[in-house]
């Protein structure tokens, strides 16, 4: 497939989703009163759709940046820091007897998030300007151990908090950590910080294909490593953090998305990160739509249904015949 | 072996003169001043239609040298010049097309194409527009086709023999559309017929008022591409000068630690080692 027609194809899935999750409710297929409609359809698709193309983005950047094609939003500790916010603002708002509102999980998610970037750029911040010889490079290893060091340290603040709160918080919890677009209906701040986040690294976008092959060769061609590996760290840790703090942490999208792009034959950078914005976003809205009337009135969370529409169709694809060239 | 088809690139308008100018360079194993030192006060000058070739032994420093010419590796002493002008002071954009720097490892961690590999960077200027417009550029073909890569064009990288892949990266190193070349071991991984290709390619690139600066460890490859050699003993020693000077028997024995002798063929060097000598210690 060439790359433009890959790109209409999203364009089209994105918009089919975006109608599809606007008509599906939990209530019947179909147009709801006005009110409905704006107030809780209208913002949930437009949430699901900015964590979904931020998580996606996220992933796309990481991979690019590691130079590892398993790499995910998730690998940088950045949700890791959110969760422990998110599920730590709920353990402490219930001892101190407090209801808490939306805002101050998403909040708390936020402030985790925030701290988890901050200790990974405080302990990497030198290590990220260096530009080895080899091509290899050791900046990149540097940077997914790290990461997946905070992420190890927050998982277990995760299992603590679990085990310190009541019967009645699990749940809700339990569901903030699948990922969940219940009751989401603030989008506004997740699609700020994806704009944020292209706008700081798609016009330079073709430095990442470069850097990906080799920081020395990416310095002769005129790159600022250091500065542009920072800044590509910086927009995927706001856009993850931001989509985790909507959403919670919807798995597998950020992986998945920019992989299945690659294999369609979508692999330069500055098309990728578009693309797999508009990907990634109509994903997570098709499986939330999906998610919410399949058993109506019931609501699953999304990321447990985005992994299992995504598991098998990923192996699939991996499975499949390595397309050798397009 | 191949029919070169003339081409439509010319450096010679784009300046003549000295390309690249490095005076007493000294340099230290992995950058830093604590490791050994590779070798001393190194001189060399390039000039348009030159071809250097750096040859000596294991970890004697042909890849740092080249990478310090290329500004990516540490001097300890000593400045390099391109066009006249310190690698320090030059924007580095505009370095980028004056000289292109090849690694000898490369990493593909995602798949791609012969083809969007070999146009990485080119066509730098036109941004995220040069990376989509590989496919019908004419100028990418040629080269594809000059390194006998046509066939491979919509293969994966990934998919690649070693010496598939090092012609895919002579590509992308052709296709920056730099005068002067930097070369870490281009010929590694490639069969006779392909090293003969090689050499024949950059000999032309010289001729079209290009410059090369190339590590090779095939000695009588050596003595076919270079007009100038740069030996490093590996033991903080480096002599640089003319082909003929510098690619002698005696001295090339003493430095790789083996008897080498020289056999005139056809009025080209062919270098033997002689095979009753034991390896002698050269340190």
């Amino acid at each position: 497939m060439t790359p433009p027609r890959a790109l209409v194809l999203a364009v089209a899935a994105a918009l089919l989703a975006c109608i599809v999750g606007v008509l599906a409710g939990s209530s019947g297929f179909g147009l709801a009163s006005a009110d409905i409609m704006t107030s809780i359809r209208v913002p949930r698709v437009l949430a699901g759709f900015g964590a979904g193309a931020a998580l996606a983005v996220s992933g796309a950047l990481m991979q690019l940046l590691t130079r590892n094609a398993l790499a995910d939003p998730y690998v940088l500790g950045v949700a890791g820091g959110a969760a422990v916010g998110a599920l730590g603002a709920i353990l402490v708002a219930a001892a101190a007897g407090m209801q808490l509102s939306e805002w101050g999980v998403a909040g708390g998610a936020a402030i985790g998030a925030a701290a988890a970037s901050a200790l990974l750029f405080g302990l990497l911040w030198r290590r990220l300007a260096s530009t080895a010889t080899s091509s290899g490079g050791d900046g990149a290893a540097a940077l997914l151990l790290v990461g997946v060091m905070i992420g190890s340290g927050c998982s277990a603040l995760v299992s603590l908090i679990l085990t310190l709160a009541d019967e009645g918080q699990l749940r809700g919890m339990v569901f903030w950590l699948l990922g969940d677009l219940n009751g989401a209906t603030h989008w506004e701040i997740v699609w700020i910080a994806l704009a944020l986040a292209l706008a700081a690294v798609w016009p330079s976008a073709r430095e990442l294909d470069w850097l990906a092959r080799g920081d020395a060769w990416a310095a002769t061609l005129g790159v600022a490593v250091g500065r542009r590996r920072r800044t590509v760290l910086l927009a995927a840790s706001l856009a993850t953090g931001a989509a985790v703090a909507t959403a919670g942490t919807i798995g597998f999208v950020g992986l998945v998305v920019p992989h299945a792009l690659r294999r369609l034959g979508v692999r330069a950078a500055p098309l990728l990160l578009p693309a797999s914005a508009i990907a990634g976003g109509a994903f997570v809205v098709a499986v939330d739509a999906v998610a919410r009337t399949i058993v109506a009135p019931l609501q699953l969370p999304v990321g447990v249904l985005a992994a299992a529409v995504g598991v098998p169709t990923f192996i699939a694809m991996l499975l499949a015949q390595p397309a050798r060239g397009r | 072996m191949t029919a070169l088809a003339p081409s439509p690139r010319a450096f010679a308008d784009r300046g003549s003169g000295v390309v690249l100018e490095a005076s007493a360079v000294s340099l230290h194993a992995g950058g830093a001043a604590r490791q050994r030192r590779l070798f001393a006060r190194l001189d060399l000058r390039v000039a348009a239609g030159d071809r250097w070739v750096v040859v000596g032994p294991n970890g004697a420093g042909k890849s740092s040298l080249l990478a310090a010419l290329a500004g990516v590796f540490p001097i300890a002493s000593g400045s390099v010049r391109v066009d006249g002008i310190d690698l320090a002071a030059w924007a580095p954009s505009a370095l980028a097309a004056r000289r292109a720097w090849s690694p000898q490892f490369w990493s593909d961690p995602f798949p791609a194409t012969v083809r969007e590999t070999a146009a990485l960077a080119h066509r730098r200027d036109a941004g995220w527009r040069g990376a989509l417009d590989a496919r019908d550029d004419a100028e990418v073909e040629r080269v594809l086709g000059l390194l006998l890569l046509a066939a491979l064009a919509d293969s994966d990288v990934q998919t690649l023999s070693g010496g598939e892949r090092q012609r895919v990266a002579l590509a992308t190193a052709l296709l920056q559309d730099a005068p002067l070349l930097l070369l870490d071991e281009p010929a590694s991984h490639l069969d006779l017929a392909h090293q003969r290709l090689l050499v024949e390619l950059l000999l032309r690139h010289a001729d079209e008022g290009g410059a090369v600066v190339t590590s090779l460890h095939d000695l009588d490859l050596a003595w076919d591409l270079a007009s100038h050699v740069v030996l490093l003993d590996g033991r903080g020693g480096a002599v640089a000068g003319r082909r003929d000077d510098v690619l002698v028997a005696d001295r090339l024995g003493a430095v790789f630690g083996v008897a080498i002798e020289a056999i005139d063929l056809g009025g080209a060097r062919r270098f033997v080692v002689a095979p009753d000598d034991p390896v002698t210690e050269a340190r």
